[in-house]
């Protein structure tokens, strides 16, 4: 519920527009949302879903980058195209489809390839969100991201599978929720979240309800670096290691064999997830044959359902940072989309 | 490489092409039937229908992608089918009106779907859906969010849980005397104002505000009273307002805002422990009846007492005026300016005199007027499980067969929810269905087949001796219509046992329990109650009807609904996401996350209701009826 704080620059209609929304993140986040530029690097599957997400919750400015032409696939998990747009460049066949879906927010195309834009292109943004990429376009674009201090998403599927990398490279977060028995304590809760400040706060009606405001400071790796020594020790149970989803080592193979095209096979993809399971101090048992067989037939594939998932959960949290609201994921977050687990790690 | 070859890797070349013969229906063409309908679209579904009576309003489009500013007041489902045409393969059938209305949709219009999504605002058509499913044994994918809060919930029947498996939770309700004498919130003061004042002043038939068998949270017979008297009293001044006398606004000021504040304060005794009202100052009633400037307010800052009072007398003239015109009562509703204005004041000074924070017309309007945030990730997020979802109950993924349906997922956000930091859903596996549940366990059920003939000729009596003797009942059995509860016979109540079928308005639609009321004697053993769809026959009928097949069988200790309740609550709660929350997560129930502190009210869209019993216990709350969350009783 909203309280104080309202902003005066939302004009009317942009408030019973935003009703339901405003609602749950207030007024004041609507309106920081709408000074905000991202770039969104590939209208794919996942990025025709951010870009629907992000472009209906009135951000303020969205520029997206793609050069790709449409393919027959495309068809299949994308809905700003259709049939007859077959052969055109993706942006050119959305373009107008994603215009009229909100006119309030400025969205720009932009059909050139990222790896031919200049470095001083990129700071013009205040986000980068890059879905569908090969490995090395991710560490390169994180790198620039690094480079002027922006926060970047890099998210992609892997047919039933997929998962978000997260750099926010360090980000403090804001939340407030009622005082339990135990007070929450400042200092180092993980590796790479610190509570930094805790203020009681009484509710004004009910005067022995009181409430906590914690700050906390949240410290991100490269992308480059979580794949490089990616770790579970002493971070799951027994147990949760155990039952941990095969799509996390999986994932993490089919990055370090991005180079391999169609010579991957499931026994080379396994032979490099077992590595990783190792690495990761999780059994190797947990690496089921069929599992294995999918990831091979369903590398870098497009899904609706799983791309619905995954645009959901990098937009929510893009605005959840931009708005400055709830605490933002974690560095990697794996979906498996048989079971519909979805753990989230700092490795 | 073709438009399906990514979903032939995924579902395999074969169940593809089941894929395409499928035919799903989606319930609901809001937040989440948008996100569902773009989804089976794209997962080529060979069929796709979908159902919704609403049409398109202004506060839909932050998240209803398939619709624009020049749709509003267009209706939703054909605006919906129109918008996807574009991308769209499949064949599409979209229907404007009620699921619930059996004219149109009758139990043999829901058998061509092999799979049911349901994109619910309400719980009377979660549940009459559910029923559905589990007359035909149609898998059903339920769903539903409340802002940053979804889930998803797969229903196989006779097999997992159904819908009514789970309690629901109800309301929130005050007791009379809070609304009434003691409020100490600002939502007691909003329930004062539209449930009660409201009503008293615009509607004629007051049956709601009856002051007898209420709750009223008091033995102070002296308080007890003073509110009936006070009911009365406000009579008087509704004949102020039906007599548009705009003279004597004066006196309905007076009457709520003073005097009545000071016949509280002589009940000392409410007052021990509790800090004392102060009646309204007389100099801003008569400040503000001579100020009759019609001052511009925003509605998101907070009025002061005197703007709070002037808009008050403000709105009650414009509904005088109103009233007039109309001559039919004025409902509250939270679009309707007046009303909801003269709701919004009349809360604000009362709880201005109860030394109550007042609120913003923007936030009482959300209170008042049960509104549930909802936003496009979350639905988009909960489409996305559902439809991926179905893929495993069809058993249709080529690498991942479904062995039991208990092996199959439900989802429930629980990063967004504040339940957990290690993963963004929680993902139990589904129950086998409760074994004391009155809708998958506790009932057999069939389709009776009868003709226009049938109905017309065959008696109550008739019926009862055909189905007790058909099922091999004992002497003493009951029949309730259940679309309206509505007892028809038991073994005192025999009074329209003569009258035809047709005179008792069964035909088409409805839905009778036939139960076994006498048991086998030593009350231990009871024959499990049948219930009943009719269906008109397409053709001639032996005898005019056909019953079904069933295999009669026996329940052990009937229960009474009240004790089946406590039964569930002894049930352990599957909280599979315990283990994984984080220190910066508790158990504890206070720890909720603030904004989820009020037992949301009302959905308006909720589809999209979930409470934090469901996030606590994996229980699936439940969105009350529609309009009515402060109850006074």
């Amino acid at each position: 519920m909203i309280t104080g704080d309202v902003d005066s620059s939302l004009s009317a209609d942009e408030i019973a527009l935003y009703d339901r929304q405003i609602r749950l993140w207030g007024m004041a986040a609507q309106a920081r949302m709408r000074l905000a530029r991202v770039l969104l690097i590939n209208l794919s599957s996942i990025g025709t879903e951010i870009c629907k997400n992000i472009v209906l919750s009135g951000l303020g400015s969205l520029c997206i980058l793609d050069s790709h032409a449409v393919t027959e696939e495309d068809l299949g998990s994308q809905f700003y195209l259709s049939k007859q747009d077959v052969g055109l460049k993706r942006l050119d066949a959305a373009k107008n489809r994603i215009l009229d879906l909100n006119p309030r927010v400025n969205v720009t195309f932009d059909v050139q390839d990222f790896s031919s834009k200049p470095l001083a292109y990129f700071k013009d943004f205040d986000l980068v969100i890059g879905t569908q990429l090969t490995k090395n376009e991710m560490v390169r674009l994180n790198e620039i991201t690094r480079h002027f201090n922006l926060p970047i998403y890099l998210t992609g599927s892997n047919g039933l599978f997929g998962y978000i990398f997260v750099d926010l490279i360090e980000f403090h977060a804001e939340e407030q929720k009622i005082k339990s028995a135990k007070a929450t304590a400042v200092g180092r809760i993980s590796d790479s979240v610190e509570v930094t400040e805790v203020v009681e706060k009484k509710d004004e009606e009910k005067p022995n309800k009181v409430y906590e405001i914690v700050k906390t400071k949240h410290t991100y790796k490269p992308f480059v670096e979580v794949l490089s020594k990616p770790t579970l020790k002493n971070k799951l149970s027994r147990r949760q290691s155990k039952r941990l989803s095969p799509s996390v080592p999986l994932t993490l193979a089919l990055f370090s064999l991005d180079e391999m095209q169609d010579e991957l096979t499931p026994q080379i993809l396994k032979n490099k997830a077992l590595e990783i399971c190792e690495r990761l101090e999780v059994p190797t048992t947990i690496l089921s044959n069929e599992y294995v067989e999918q990831f091979v037939v369903q590398r870098n594939v497009e899904f609706t359902p799983i791309s619905a998932i995954l645009g959901g959960a990098v937009a929510q949290d893009v605005i959840n940072i931009l708005g400055k609201r709830q605490t933002p994921l974690k560095s990697t977050t794996i979906l498996d989309g048989i079971t519909l687990d979805m753990p989230m790690f700092e490795f | 490489m073709a438009r399906e070859s990514n979903l032939i890797k995924i579902v395999g070349k074969s169940n593809y092409e089941k894929l395409r013969s499928f035919k799903c229906l989606i319930v609901g063409a809001g937040g989440i039937g948008c996100e569902l309908l773009k989804d089976c679209i794209l997962m080529e579904f060979g069929e796709i229908h979908i159902v919704d009576l609403d049409t398109i309003d202004l506060s839909n489009l932050n998240r209803q992608f398939l619709f624009r500013q020049r749709d509003i007041k267009r209706p939703k489902s054909t605006v919906a089918v129109n918008a996807v045409q574009y991308f769209n393969n499949s064949k599409l059938v979209p229907y404007q009106g009620n699921v619930m209305d059996n004219a149109q949709f009758p139990l043999n219009w829901f058998k061509q779907f092999d799979i049911i999504f349901n994109g619910l605002d309400n719980l009377a058509a979660r549940r009459y859906v559910n029923k559905m499913s589990q007359f035909l044994s149609t898998p059903l994918i339920e769903s539903g969010t409340s802002g940053f809060d979804g889930y998803i919930q797969p229903i196989i029947p006779g097999k997992t849980e159904c819908f009514d498996c789970t309690k629901k939770e109800t309301q929130k309700t005050f007791p009379v005397c809070t609304i009434r004498s003691t409020p100490s919130q600002s939502i007691h003061c909003i329930a004062w104002a539209k449930n009660f004042l409201f009503g008293q002043l615009f509607t004629f038939d007051n049956d709601s505000e009856n002051d007898n068998g209420n709750d009223w949270g008091t033995d102070d017979q002296a308080e007890i009273e003073r509110i009936k008297q006070e009911t009365g009293e406000l009579s008087a001044l509704k004949n102020i307002i039906t007599a548009q006398d705009e003279s004597r606004i004066e006196q309905i000021l007076k009457k709520l805002f003073v005097d009545d504040i000071e016949k509280l304060l002589q009940i000392e005794n409410l007052w021990k422990t509790r800090t004392k009202p102060v009646p309204l100052s007389i100099l801003i009633i008569e400040k503000a009846l001579h100020n009759n400037s019609g001052a511009h307010l925003n509605e998101n800052s907070l009025w002061t007492i005197e703007e709070q009072v002037n808009k008050f007398i403000q709105s009650i003239k414009s509904l005088m005026l109103r009233l007039k015109k109309e001559k039919i009562d004025i409902e509250f509703h939270k679009d309707d300016k007046d009303t909801l204005e003269f709701v919004a004041t009349a809360a604000n000074i009362r709880s201005f005199i109860f030394n109550i924070p007042m609120k913003t017309l923007f936030d009482i309007k959300q209170i008042a007027g049960n509104i549930i945030p909802a936003i496009a990730t979350t639905n988009a997020i909960i489409a996305g499980l559902s439809t991926l979802t179905s893929l495993r109950v069809l058993n249709l993924l080529c690498y991942a067969a479904t062995k039991s349906a208990t092996d199959l997922n439900m989802a429930f956000t629980a990063k967004a929810s504040n339940l957990s930091q290690d993963r963004y859903i929680s993902n139990p596996k589904l129950a086998p269905s409760n074994p004391y549940c009155p809708v998958s366990s506790r009932v057999n059920r069939g389709i009776i087949q009868i003709t226009e003939m049938g109905l017309s000729t065959i008696s109550l009596y008739q019926l009862t001796n055909l189905l007790r003797e058909k099922y091999i009942f004992p002497e003493e059995v009951s029949i309730l219509d259940t679309s309206d509860n509505r007892l028809l016979y038991d073994f005192d109540f025999d009074d329209l046992e003569g009258k035809k079928l047709t005179d008792l308005s069964l035909g088409e639609g409805s839905v009778l329990l036939f139960s076994d009321e006498e048991g086998d004697g030593t009350d231990l053993k009871f024959k499990k109650p049948i219930e009943f769809y009719f269906e008109i026959a397409s053709g001639p009928l032996e005898n005019e009807i056909l019953l079904p097949q069933i295999e009669s069988s026996y329940i052990t200790a009937r229960r009474s609904l009240h004790d089946e309740t406590s039964e569930q609550d002894l049930r352990e709660p599957q909280d599979k996401s315990k283990e994984d929350q984080t220190i910066i997560l508790d158990e504890d129930e206070e720890t909720a996350p603030e904004n989820k502190r009020l037992k949301r009210p009302l959905p308006e869209e909720s589809a999209d209701e979930v409470t934090e019993e469901i996030r606590k216990k994996n229980k699936i709350s439940e969105p009350p009826a529609e309009d009515n969350v402060i109850e006074l009783d």
